[in-house]
């Protein structure tokens, strides 16, 4: 008996491998030139939408680690402080741009126009 | 007189090395995926969490201790630690499928990874644990078709056993215990 339920749950191991990798390329983004800004994707799979202001920037590419307010995750938090530690905003855009430590560099992935717009967005709309 | 013509048997290093193959392009194929694909930086989902990195996290860990489990047993089976002193019946199976969840815990972990972020190499630690992302599967793999097949030496199945489960501490260590370090213990 207990053979066969670990026999059951290999077959659904198994089952959900084949689904997560299905699901890894069923939903990747699309590659088109609808889907590019400069010739990088800024994709929302929420929406299918491109990101269009600082804040949906943010939401695609900075809330997973600084959270939707700002308040900080695993990344530091930014509402209320960032201003502070980057006096000057191209201080800051260089920063989300190289990156340093466990912060990636966003400069290979967002346009100069996007960088400028989601750091804006973190210095007003999140309090920063 | 008549020829017979018997199937030849396939050797204990051709079935090895293709194993290995096997191994290395489920790596090397995760490992592509993560570069090529564009990384959404979003959290599709948190499941019962309530934010994706305490998921991610928490998943980890549980795999790692049931992988700690698993190998508990398998060194039980093999004859390497004595208590219980009989061993019962059922050891085996429950091996497998310590086995069997840790490795489900790793699925959604690895759907994160892959999917939000991808292949990166910001800094050491990230490629490490971006690296042993990909190599661990592939190792996985070594190893469920080192069990299946028959014919091959018998070190190989505690080899690739010990060397899933080092990976998968080494992912744990560049990940959740980075994270409970720097960041702190996230709540569920």
């Amino acid at each position: 008996m207990f053979r066969k339920v670990v026999n059951v749950v290999e077959v659904l191991a198994l089952v959900a491998a084949v689904f997560v990798v299905v699901m890894l390329l069923v939903a990747e983004p699309e590659h088109s030139t609808a889907a590019t800004k400069g010739g990088v994707d800024i994709y929302n799979p929420e929406t299918g939408a491109l990101p269009v202001s600082g804040a949906e920037i943010y939401v695609a590419r900075c809330s997973g680690c600084h959270g939707s307010d700002g308040g900080g995750s695993s990344g530091p938090r930014l509402a209320g402080k960032v201003s502070d530690d980057f006096p000057d905003i191209e201080d800051q855009i260089a920063f989300v741009s190289k990156g340093k430590g466990g912060m990636p560099g966003f400069g290979s992935t967002l346009t100069p126009a996007e960088l400028r717009l989601v750091v804006e967005y973190t210095r007003t709309d999140l309090g920063g | 007189m008549t020829a017979t013509a018997e199937p030849r048997a396939v050797s204990a290093p051709v079935k090895l090395l293709l194993i290995l193959v096997a191994g290395a392009a489920v790596a090397i194929a995760l490992g592509v995926y993560g570069n090529e694909h564009t990384p959404t930086f979003s959290r599709p989902f948190e499941l019962f969490f309530s934010d994706t990195i305490n998921l991610k996290v928490w998943f980890a860990t549980v795999a790692v201790v049931l992988a700690v489990v698993q190998v508990l047993l398998a060194l039980r089976i093999y004859g390497k630690l004595k208590w219980p002193r009989t061993a019962p019946p059922w050891l085996g199976d429950a091996h497998r499928l310590a086995g069997t969840f840790a490795f489900l815990f790793t699925l959604p972990v690895a759907f994160l990874c892959l999917w939000s972020l991808g292949f990166q190499d910001h800094n050491t630690r990230v490629l490490v644990h971006s690296l042993l992302g990909c190599f661990f599967y592939g190792a996985f793999v070594v190893k469920i078709l080192a069990v299946r097949v028959r014919g091959l030496p018998n070190w190989l199945l505690p080899v690739v056993g010990g060397v899933v489960f080092v990976t998968l501490v080494g992912i744990w260590l560049t990940s959740s215990f980075w994270f409970f370090r720097h960041v702190g213990f996230p709540e569920i």
